[in-house]
């Protein structure tokens, strides 16, 4: 009887124990989800602030900035490195940047659309630099957009800075 | 004994119990946790200190000493009331040349994001530029940049509202 009864309890006190172990891993289960939830988020905003470090800085960085100026685009350098750009490529899907679309846009003086290429520069409004995909996080910044211009008045070269905008385009986590 | 039994069943019940609001008040807490996390902060003011550096450097028409000046300079030709090379008032081409460039680049309105923008030039003791377009806002974002000649301070103060 004594016996019967202690195995009871046994089998009791084990019934319980397995009880509480699939109630903590049913709330670690539910806590896991929630953490994991907010992961693609969290991906993204990251994202999205490189992005806007990237756009803050490219103007000052060596392939772009003018000489003796700060948050400038040296355009005659830009239209040389749009030549070479298969040479910043690291490997068959990345560039140097790890961006997916870099294009400077010409804001003022403004105009109608015009890309640039080695026909229509300096008269168009609009550089794609890298263009790979349409879609992704973009971050914007206004830039001064300089080149060399000849003043045949004065027989002068002198650097010709118009207001402009980089922007930086980066693909989202799906 | 069929009374202690009952006893010592409620009680395991009771512990039961307890360990089941223990876990949900600790998954209560966890939960308000993850939920209230600061968001990221908004993009700040770099576009505007941005945009007042590039202003800074526009060339513009208007040609003094055989070469074309900047916003900055014109700034400092305004402020010596000097003419421009077509006989342009210098004060004139840096009034015009800015608020273009500030319709071109913050477009104001109802259908659009930015709702007010204000930029002033100064030097220390008057105003030389006002433009200002819209209605004033509490989400504001602005910048300043300082620079001088021949031991005159000047500032260029720009304010953009959403």
């Amino acid at each position: 009887m004594v016996k019967n009864k202690a195995q009871m309890k046994i089998q009791q006190m084990a019934f319980m124990l397995i009880a509480v172990m699939i109630f903590f891993a049913l709330v670690g289960l539910l806590i896991l989800s929630v953490g994991f939830s907010g992961l693609k988020e969290k991906a993204t905003a990251l994202q999205e602030k490189n992005a806007i470090l990237l756009v803050s800085k490219l103007a000052n960085s060596p392939e772009f900035s003018c000489p003796e100026k700060t948050n400038c685009i040296d355009l005659d350098k830009i239209m040389a490195l749009k030549n070479n750009i298969n040479n910043y490529k690291t490997n068959k899907d990345k560039n140097f940047w790890g961006v997916s679309n870099i294009e400077i846009i010409k804001i003022y003086p403004g105009g109608k659309f015009i890309e640039c290429n080695s026909e229509s520069y300096p008269n168009c409004n609009t550089l794609k630099l890298i263009s790979e995909k349409t879609t992704g996080i973009t971050a914007e910044n206004f830039v001064s957009l300089c080149r060399k211009e000849y003043d045949s008045e004065n027989y002068l070269t002198y650097d010709k800075c118009e207001l402009g905008k980089i922007l930086v385009k980066y693909e989202k986590i799906q | 004994m069929i009374k202690n039994k009952k006893s010592k069943g409620q009680e395991e019940m009771v512990g039961f119990a307890l360990i089941i609001i223990l876990v949900s008040v600790i998954l209560l807490v966890f939960l308000a946790f993850s939920l209230n996390k600061p968001k990221t902060e908004a993009t700040g003011s770099y576009e505007v200190n941005s945009f007042l550096q590039s202003t800074l450097q526009y060339t513009t028409n208007c040609q003094t000493s055989k070469r074309f000046n900047t916003i900055q300079d014109l700034v400092f030709e305004c402020d010596l009331k000097e003419k421009c090379f077509d006989e342009k008032d210098t004060c004139k081409v840096l009034n015009e040349t800015l608020t273009d460039i500030l319709k071109e680049s913050w477009p104001t309105g109802e259908e659009w994001p930015n709702k007010r923008y204000e930029l002033i030039i100064n030097t220390g003791e008057e105003i030389i530029l006002n433009i200002q377009e819209g209605n004033l806002t509490n989400n504001c974002k602005g910048s300043s940049q300082i620079f001088s000649k021949s031991k005159k301070e000047f500032s260029i103060n720009f304010e953009v509202c959403e």
